[in-house]
């Protein structure tokens, strides 16, 4: 296990920050998105060119956490050293204040598919995925965040709840918490479980960012309603008001609003970040008079 | 038992309907539900392809490139998590899908758009110093240099470096004005500065490059060359940064084997 250092990821602050995407790389560049810290996702800056040099000169003004989509942490046939080696360039150039993945899997049989695929939440693949994030904080020298799915379907064979699976994963490897407020609401809507729950049992000194995004509703041919985790929208006052409760419980996180489809203005995004910082704030005032009570 | 769940999920991702996966969801979960994720991955694949074949999309339009990327996506799934290499098979592709017969430069249009895509994405490299082949003076003539990531050499019967700048400039006189049976062009796709560049070069000069990015002894295709214009354009190709790296072959006869 690799051993806990917090204070690896002090460069990304408690703050509320945005997802950055291509669309939006010559604004920034140009000192309109005055965010105390971006995300990106690692796939998009693996090779050379323009991309990455434009990370690395944003870099030198923001704090950047790098998020990764693609290493298939839950893949039962390992994951691809290769992409490995890709995500520690990115990391050795970027020098990201937080780096994270995803309690999925995205990889099997030599193919490579653009999801976050469920796992069963077995004991078996909790194995798996612990091997995979001890085999990635090796391989980093450092400690990653793990990130809670949305998922549209559960298996037969499970056996853990998901967020008991995601402290495990935690507790067995040193990693951090990703909590996705967002995919807990989604899930939680499409399973009937209840995100009260999910969230109590996250212990907050493992929870070392929250994600915050938008969401779909449709209605399936069988009449069930799904909530879609599209990331192309606003984020829902549902979802707003669980990240209150986020926040009450887990104290000032870093807190990302994610936009990946059908991006809209810098500005918007900027609109939505604010919002979060507001809570944040609103959150800090309370909180001591809370502790004094 | 989780590989065997994973590979029945991507069966029911990459086929019509959710098959035995649909066996291994809780009671109560409708196998429709896979669509979800089958959509989702179909999109993902069809916009990275979109996003490295812009000018295929716009010669096809949306709507039968979607069909195209599908038809594509489902036979030939990408092999790593880096969507923006993904599409190495689709000038193949083209050329031997039906649909696609009655535009005969498709094919060749997409590996210009490969060939642009790579540019932009090739990992960054140092351009080879010539000074540092005397480091292997003793050797002249069994070095063998290496081509820089970001360039690729095409040819093609067609003028697909006209038709790609006329598609990608909305440019409906310059596209009507093409004469596809105007002889074959010969193609310089690389990486300068941040900006990708697409050269045409003449025959001769193509292909004493080509021979020199194909890995044969620097010495030995000099010596094959006509006249000094071969060390001018050499020194050409250096001072481009058309070359990343050498390698020094440790026998004449063993051509696979090599020592940096």
């Amino acid at each position: 296990m690799i051993q806990a250092d917090r204070n690896h990821g002090a460069s990304i602050p408690a703050r509320a920050g945005i997802g950055l995407r291509f669309q939006h790389h010559q604004a920034v560049l140009d000192g309109q998105a005055d965010v105390p810290w971006m995300e990106v996702h690692t796939e998009n800056y693996m090779g050379g060119g323009r991309a990455i040099r434009c990370l690395e000169t944003i870099r030198g003004d923001v704090p950047i956490s790098l998020h990764g989509v693609g290493l298939s942490l839950g893949s039962a046939e390992g994951i691809d050293p290769a992409h490995l080696r890709r995500i520690k360039d990115v990391a050795e150039r970027i020098e990201p204040g937080l780096m994270s993945e995803h309690i999925a899997w995205s990889s099997v049989a030599g193919s490579y598919v653009p999801d976050l695929l469920p796992l069963p939440m077995t004991e078996e693949a909790l194995e798996v995925v612990c091997r995979h994030v001890d085999q990635t904080q090796t391989f980093l020298n450092r400690r990653i965040l793990v990130e809670n799915p949305s998922t549209y379907i559960r298996f037969r064979y499970s056996t853990i709840s998901e967020w008991e699976f995601m402290v495990a994963v935690a507790r067995r490897t040193g990693c951090g918490i990703l909590c996705d407020v967002n995919n807990i609401f989604v899930s939680a809507s499409n399973h009937g479980w209840d995100c009260s729950q999910y969230l109590a049992a996250l212990p907050p000194e493992l929870v070392e960012e929250i994600h915050l995004a938008g969401h779909a509703s449709r209605t399936m041919p069988d009449g069930t309603k799904l909530r879609i985790d599209d990331h192309a929208s606003a984020v829902s006052d549902e979802v707003w008001q669980l990240y209150r409760q986020a926040l009450a419980r887990f104290g000032p996180v870093p807190t990302l609003i994610e936009w990946d489809n059908e991006v809209p203005a810098l500005e918007t995004l900027l609109g939505e970040a604010r919002h979060a910082a507001r809570l944040i704030d609103d959150m800090q005032e309370r909180r001591p008079k809370a502790d004094a009570a | 038992m989780l590989l065997e769940l994973q590979r029945q999920m991507l069966a029911g991702l990459i086929g019509e309907t959710p098959g035995a996966i649909g066996a291994a969801l809780a009671d109560g979960v409708n196998p429709d539900r896979i669509g979800i994720y089958r959509n989702t991955v179909l999109h993902g694949l069809t916009r990275s392809l979109r996003l490295v074949f812009p000018t295929v999309e716009l010669l096809v339009g949306a709507d039968f490139f979607a069909a195209m990327a599908a038809a594509y996506a489902t036979s030939c799934l990408p092999r790593a998590a880096r969507l923006d290499c993904y599409g190495d098979g689709v000038a193949d592709f083209l050329d031997a899908f039906e649909p696609a017969a009655t535009v005969p430069y498709l094919g060749d249009v997409a590996r210009l758009d490969w060939a642009v895509n790579n540019a932009l994405h090739a990992p960054d490299v140092a351009p080879l110093d010539p000074a540092r082949l005397t480091q292997a003076a003793d050797w002249q003539d069994r070095i063998r240099l290496r081509p820089h990531p970001a360039l690729t050499l095409l040819t093609s019967r067609y003028p697909v470096d006209d038709i790609w700048r006329a598609v990608l400039a909305r440019d409906d006189a310059a596209m009507a004005g093409i004469d596809l049976a105007a002889g074959p062009v010969f193609l310089l796709i690389e990486r300068q500065g941040e900006e990708v560049a697409v050269s045409r070069m003449d025959i001769a000069a193509w292909q004493f490059l080509s021979v020199l990015c194909s890995g044969q002894p620097l010495l030995a295709v000099l010596g094959r060359a006509d006249g000094p214009d071969a060390a001018v354009m050499l020194a050409d190709h250096f001072a481009a940064g058309r070359f990343a790296d050498f390698s020094v072959a440790r026998c004449e006869r063993q051509n696979d084997r090599e020592c940096d």
